[in-house]
């Protein structure tokens, strides 16, 4: 009797969970997993918009590394503007988490100051700053003319637009700091005081006990920050149109470019599939290195 | 009594160390600022003023008569008015099924608990460029839906994204299971147990869940650009493009209207800092 109770009592705890989660399955199955398949269905195929798909096979593949004039230069330029814009935003973002982590005064105040930009649509960020980087009357060339540096095009310069952009990226990170400082403030104290007992400085308490508590934050903020960067395409939607020349022409751009310019959606799954892969790449290799640098409290989990 | 003398200067050395700090982080929040305030003072000036070397710090006039003079032809209200319509149901419906698959994955037994998990979380790794395409064909081609909003609301109501799912889970997974089991002894079922115990004590997880959607939303410039394609659907981001490109090199009137579209995020963010802060600190972030 009892046990029959409690079957019952299970089955309606089944029920009421899937139904919780009928959204996120047809989330999963319909916006995420199917198309998948279908990006990677649709490259072996040339399609442009109408009448039924046309099997080719690899040949979007081939065209895309051999003759296509942007793809393989926008892989290029896709993973500089990453490895800037990752690194620029862990390294301020952990210096800034550091910093307020520490007894300061008004510190939700200047919390907030760093996480604003954050807040800030996109769009607008990236017209404001352009305006910042204007060539002639620009903040950033006033500030260089101060300390006597000739003036330089920032956006407008095919060397510094990569540049100019991470800059930008870092200042947006203001989602890091915090995500930072949840992780500082669960370093055990104890951790801290011992090291104390054992006379270590402040430099040795940061380097032996809280960067090795941090590393899964470091890992997870890491990973992120590398997927969000490498779809990076708003910079060149607002500003930069991929320009100059094909400077600031980041993949998804260009996938953009021939899906909804030129009509062209085969084609154009091959890049997402490919862009897909290289992602997928970069995680993999920080998967896998993440086991030799990673320190888990307890050693399981 | 040197032990007593080595304290002192370990106090005193903290206290220069603290100080440092201080210093430090007000260069840092002026520098970081700094942007903002040049974007808000050029909106204030005009044109000529802009053009002049070397440039004020300060506007010369405050010349808030820019903004009458920039809505005329930048329709913020018509655009703020379109942008609400695709954010607010889209952070409700996002919250509102994050929290449900949340309390899913944090409390209730099914089969197939693991597997469904562990394809959320991998969605969380899967970057939304690559699935642009075939949904585009399928809202547009499948469902008719080309110029409206329902594609850009209608996958918010479909789990509100894997990250959100997951923070919602650890937040109930850090309330004690002893509150469900009380309930449960009194008779309460399970979606009881989830709106009127447990959606009290996660509301700082939900409105941390609502301001991140509502972000993503206000950012995500390449979907509305896709799917939307009459100046009368657009939304502000959209708008300020169109805007930027139709005016080049009148700074002071682009200015303005970024400055516009700057203060519903704030004003937003400023209402939901206090739960914010909290919601991101307490969920811990223990992956």
């Amino acid at each position: 009797m009892k046990k029959q109770h409690k079957k019952k009592m299970h089955k309606d705890e089944v029920i009421v969970a899937y139904i919780c989660l009928i959204p996120s399955i047809i989330g999963l199955i319909f916006l995420t997993y199917v198309p998948l398949a279908a990006v990677l269905g649709l490259s072996l195929t040339k399609w442009e918009g109408v009448g039924t798909p046309e099997w080719v096979g690899l040949a979007n593949y081939v065209k895309l590394f051999t003759t296509d004039p942007y793809f393989v230069d926008s892989i290029k330029v896709t993973i500089y503007f990453s490895l800037i814009a990752v690194m620029g935003s862990m390294v301020y973002s952990l210096a800034v988490a550091l910093l307020l982590n520490r007894k300061i005064p008004a510190r939700g105040f200047f919390r907030a100051v760093f996480y604003l930009p954050y807040v800030l649509p996109a769009m607008a960020v990236y017209i404001g700053w352009s305006w910042l980087y204007e060539a002639n009357f620009g903040l950033f060339n006033y500030v260089l003319s101060l300390l006597g540096i000739h003036k330089l095009k920032f956006i407008a310069s095919s060397e510094l637009v990569v540049p100019s952009l991470a800059l930008i990226a870092v200042w947006l990170s203001g989602n890091l700091i915090v995500i930072f400082l949840a992780g500082l403030q669960n370093v055990p104290r104890v951790y801290h005081e011992a090291a104390e007992i054992d006379g270590a400085n402040a430099w040795q308490k940061f380097t032996n006990v809280t960067i090795p508590c941090m590393t899964p934050i470091i890992f997870y903020n890491l990973l992120m920050a590398l997927i969000t960067n490498m779809q990076v395409v708003t910079p060149a939607l607002a500003l930069t149109q991929g320009g100059p020349g094909n400077s600031s022409r980041f993949i998804s751009y260009v996938m953009y470019q021939y899906a909804f310019k030129s009509g062209k959606f085969s084609y154009a799954c091959a890049i997402s599939f490919v862009s897909f892969l290289l992602i997928g790449v970069f995680t993999v290799i920080l998967f896998a290195t993440s086991k030799s640098w990673i320190f888990y409290e307890g050693g399981d989990d | 009594m040197s032990r007593e003398k080595s304290f002192a200067s370990k106090k005193r050395h903290e206290r220069m160390a603290d100080t440092f700090c201080l210093v430090l982080v007000i260069v840092m929040a002026i520098i970081v600022m700094i942007p903002i305030w040049w974007i808000f003072r050029s909106s204030l000036m005009t044109n000529a003023e802009l053009f002049q070397w070397p440039p004020t710090f300060l506007p010369p006039n405050w010349l808030f008569s820019n903004y009458k003079e920039a809505l005329v032809y930048f329709p913020f209200w018509d655009y703020f008015k379109n942008t609400m319509t695709i954010i607010i149901p889209s952070v409700l419906g996002g919250t509102f099924t994050a929290t449900l698959g949340g309390y899913a994955f944090a409390r209730l037994r099914f089969p197939g608990k693991k597997f469904l998990f562990s394809l959320c979380v991998g969605s969380m790794l899967l970057p939304t460029m690559v699935t642009l395409i075939p949904l585009y064909v399928m809202w547009t081609r499948g469902f008719h839906l080309a110029n409206t909003y329902w594609p850009l609301i209608l996958p918010y109501f479909c789990g509100g994204g894997a990250f959100n799912i997951f923070l919602i889970r650890q937040f109930i997974s850090s309330i004690p299971k002893e509150l469900d089991e009380a309930a449960t002894i009194d008779g309460a079922g399970k979606f009881r147990i989830l709106f009127h115990i447990l959606l009290p004590s996660i509301k700082s997880a939900m409105i941390v869940v609502a301001l991140l959607l509502f972000i993503q939303i206000w950012n995500d410039l390449l979907q509305q650009m896709i799917y939307i394609n009459t100046s009368d659907k657009f939304t502000i981001a959209i708008g300020l493009s169109q805007f930027k490109g139709s005016l080049k090199s009148d700074w002071s009137a682009i200015m303005c209207a970024t400055c516009m579209s700057f203060i519903p995020g704030v004003i937003f963010y400023l209402i939901g800092q206090k739960y914010f802060v909290e919601g991101i600190a307490l969920t811990g972030m223990k992956n």
